[in-house]
């Protein structure tokens, strides 16, 4: 796309002289003109954006230095100024003017323009914008000082954060700049009645609506350990044979759903209910963002139908709980468990074992005996292996026990999704008499309950991520 | 193939539990290829495939907790788990199983389909033990080949490794230098204590049975670790006279069980599993008693020893017997719980 406009810029600049002049005047000011609207400089000369990312290259050397040290600080300084067109149009200014928003198929470039503007608002409020910034200057602060790597793990700590602010920042404001470079191209396609470029751009202006409207959805998943891997765990509630049927329908849904989103699923744990179902299973699932998601689904899990195990055929109303555990990275200072500190158990003991017995069961449970908290592995073919697996499970959920007390102790800390009861009740699956899944945080709904139990739960996540979040920052 | 191994085994029995050294002029046994080492060399319709899986499903389910009512045999829940870990073995892509609607595909096995219905055959109607049908067990973080006349390592016995990585951590000297696996088997703990040790320490793997001194090179060799591990073929420390008194350590799983109690053993164990390994005599210490005397004068001063036992009673008359009738022999002895609380180990140090 670039490649096609980059020639069609080309062959505009030789027809406009004037514009090369304005080009090279300002390909100085490129940075500025990425992150800052200082009044000052736009009054200075009227500025084009196509210029001057066209002419980066005969800048190069006075590009490098630029991008030197000064480079981060002057991003710090200025991140918190809008970009805007050659006439001063800014993000906030597309918003304020309340174009409407046309379908997608609608080629109106202000339709596209209001939609790109509203992503980045969001976008921006997702990131929390206004605290990005202050943290990118105290990071920065803390960069500058000359004993820094005195500490090494805390300097690496503080260069990966840095870095990571820096990075989302950038590829905002790249965005913004985008959107900024396409307006100006139709306007200037429309001075020159150049009906090919003018097409062109607002079909690239669309690319950018859909890639941005992407983009929102990631922006959910900004949290700390969202990227990482996970538990999912699903217990049966009270209710004998019914809620454990219940219960295995759950997790086949999380299975499916991993699976549609190509995440790998393995399974860590299952205890099989008598008759019928399960009362506990653990899978882990690894891919990216998977805990992210996973998340939204913390809670107790409703049905409601004519039960299958019920010769009277009443209509029955069970509840599974679903936990979601971070498997946080080498990165994350995990807590220390001490080997005296746990209590290793066969799972299924009974008989005198040893040469007596010949069994692939080797399931393990081990308890770590000062908090009480307990895991378990038995899908492993070994011993060694289900030990290895539980502890992994057993050092997930002591972090996580971590990261809730962490996040009490942090004033900062208002309510989010930590904070969830593993008992309140988050969803109802409604069989009978009447075929709906509602959302009781979102008020989202689907009255389709077999696509839902199929895993297609994406809807119920992604209103819940923005719901969640969204509240979240109005009550900061 | 097989039959002749079976009768390999019933000719050499005998022999064995005369406990004298077996002579064998044949060339050495040639140890199977566990199934998931096999060539992908067959092809079954994805449906053919889907029915035998099916049809196995629906014959561990018949099952029930019958085996397990009768002599702590595995139930469904577990035959089906094995259900699942013989797919994973047999079968190139075992995702493409839980895919629907490609009836058309084709899928490569390891074994033929026939050979697949007769090997759950075998495993719910002969009650063989899984790791034979499969050629192969999971131990620690191996892959042991195992088959017919070598026993399957238990899961218990995992811990012995535990105990000399312990040891070696507490006295770095006992890393560098000879230890012995008597009656190895499979080799899984010969093989595991070598990788323990690393580089400077070497294990001599002993074993009275020719199928499972096969077994256990061709282990030995599947861990490149044939500089480290030797295997040799005896009864107990009689191929080992060459190292008397120069041993920084031994381990054993040696048959513990009381003989009157081997009859009514779990099928998988009675009915496949080699008899050699799992009869320990009258009260099933007499080879515990012949290895504590073997240790004694093949241990170097501060050597370690771990032995297996039947439990918690067979651990105390192992224990007593060390301290009353071989005083002075050994030190810092201990006896050490498996994972299910049942006392199993005896360790100490040679004084």
């Amino acid at each position: 796309m670039w490649s096609l406009i980059q020639k069609r810029v080309c062959r505009k600049i030789q027809l406009h002289s004037s514009i090369i002049r304005s080009c090279l005047l300002n390909s100085v000011s490129e940075h500025q003109f990425y992150y800052s609207s200082s009044p000052a400089c736009n009054h200075t000369a009227p500025r084009s954006a196509i210029g001057a990312k066209k002419f980066n290259g005969l800048f190069s050397s006075f590009d490098a230095k630029w991008r030197g040290s000064s480079f981060m600080r002057f991003l710090s300084s200025q991140a918190a100024a809008e970009a805007s067109t050659s006439d001063g149009l800014t993000v906030g200014g597309i918003i304020a003017n309340n174009w409407v928003i046309y379908d997608e198929n609608e080629s109106d470039w202000k339709s596209h323009a209001a939609a790109i503007a509203q992503s980045i608002h969001l976008i921006k409020k997702r990131l929390r914008w206004k605290k990005l910034i202050s943290k990118l200057e105290v990071l920065s602060k803390e960069l500058d000082k000359p004993d820094l790597w005195d500490g090494p793990s805390h300097a690496g700590k503080i260069s990966r954060e840095h870095g990571s602010v820096v990075g989302k920042m950038k590829e905002v404001n790249a965005f913004e700049q985008e959107l900024f470079e396409h307006i100006d191209m139709i306007k200037l396609a429309r001075e020159e009645n150049d009906a090919e470029l003018e097409s062109e751009s607002l079909n690239a202006l669309l690319v950018l609506r859909r890639h941005l409207k992407e983009k929102e959805l990631e922006a959910l998943l900004a949290g700390e350990h969202d990227l990482c891997p996970c538990f999912i765990e699903v217990q049966a509630g009270a209710g004998g044979t019914e809620s454990m049927d219940w219960a295995s329908m759950v997790m086949q849904m999380y299975k499916r759903w991993a699976e549609n989103r190509h995440f790998r699923v393995s399974a860590v744990e299952e205890i099989p209910g008598e008759l019928a179902g399960i009362k506990r299973a653990t899978i882990k699932v690894d891919g990216d963002y998977a805990y992210g998601y996973a998340k939204a689904e913390v809670g107790a899990h409703r049905l409601v139908r004519i039960s299958p195990f019920d010769s009277n055929k009443r209509r029955h109303t069970s509840f599974a709980s679903v936990a979601v555990i971070p498997i946080l990275g080498d990165d994350f200072s995990h807590v220390q468990i001490n080997e005296s500190d746990l209590r290793i158990e066969r799972y299924r003991s009974g008989g005198p074992g040893g040469q007596h017995a010949n069994t692939t069961d080797s399931a393990v449970r081990i308890t770590h005996i000062p908090t009480g908290v307990t895991a378990s592995s038995q899908n492993e073919r070994s011993q060694h292996q289900n030990k290895a697996s539980a502890m992994a499970v057993l050092q997930s959920r002591l972090d996580q026990l971590e990261i809730v007390r962490q996040a009490q102790i942090n004033a900062e800390h208002t309510q989010s999704l930590t904070d969830i009861n593993f008992g309140s009740q988050i969803r109802s699956y409604v069989l009978h008499p009447y075929r709906m899944v509602k959302d009781h945080r979102t008020e989202y709904e689907v009255s389709d309950p077999d696509s839902v139990l199929q895993g297609d739960v994406d809807g119920f996540i992604l209103s819940f991520l923005s719901a969640s979040l969204d509240k979240d920052i109005e009550d900061d | 193939m097989k039959s002749s191994r079976a009768s390999l085994s019933s000719i050499l029995q005998p022999v064995f539990s005369l406990r004298r050294p077996a002579f064998c002029s044949a060339a050495p046994p040639k140890p199977q290829t566990p199934l998931h080492l096999r060539p992908p060399a067959f092809r079954a319709a994805l449906s053919d495939l889907q029915r035998w899986q099916a049809w196995a499903k629906t014959q561990a389910s018949s099952v029930g907790s019958t085996f397990s009512a009768l002599d702590g045999g595995p139930d469904s829940s577990l035959l089906l788990r094995e259900l699942n870990w013989l797919v994973e073995d047999a079968v190139e892509h075992p995702a493409l199983l839980s895919t629907e609607n490609k009836v058309t595909a084709e899928v490569a096995i390891r074994a033929q389909l026939e050979e697949m219905y007769e090997l759950w055959r075998q495993r719910i109607e002969e009650r063989r033990p899984f790791q034979y049908v499969v050629g192969c067990e999971h131990w620690r973080d191996l892959i042991l080949s195992v088959e017919e006349g070598v026993l399957i390592p238990r899961p218990e016995t995992e811990t012995i490794v535990d105990l000399v990585d312990h040891a070696v951590k507490a006295d770095e000297e006992l890393r560098e230098g000879l230890w012995a696996d008597l009656g190895t088997g499979s080799g899984a703990l010969g093989i595991a204590v070598a990788r323990i040790l690393g580089g400077g320490g070497r294990v001599l793997a002993v074993d009275l049975s020719p199928v499972a001194a096969a077994v256990a090179r061709y282990n030995v060799e599947r861990y490149c670790l044939e500089a480290r591990v030797s295997v040799r073929v005896g009864s107990w420390f009689d191929p080992l006279k060459d190292v008397e008194g120069e041993l920084n350590g031994v381990v054993s799983n040696p048959p513990y069980i009381p003989s009157k109690n081997i009859h009514s053993l779990q099928a998988e164990v009675s009915r496949h599993e080699p008899i050699l390994a799992l009869d320990g005599g009258a009260d099933g210490m007499d080879d515990l008693i012949h290895l504590c005397h073997g240790a004694a004068s093949m241990l170097k001063p501060r050597g370690f020893f771990a032995f297996e036992t039947n439990g918690e009673i067979q651990s105390k008359l192992v224990l007593d017997y060390i301290q009353n009738e071989m005083e002075g022999s050994f030190c810092r002895l201990e006896i050490v719980s498996d994972f299910a609380g049942i006392q199993r180990f005896v360790t100490g140090y040679k004084a």
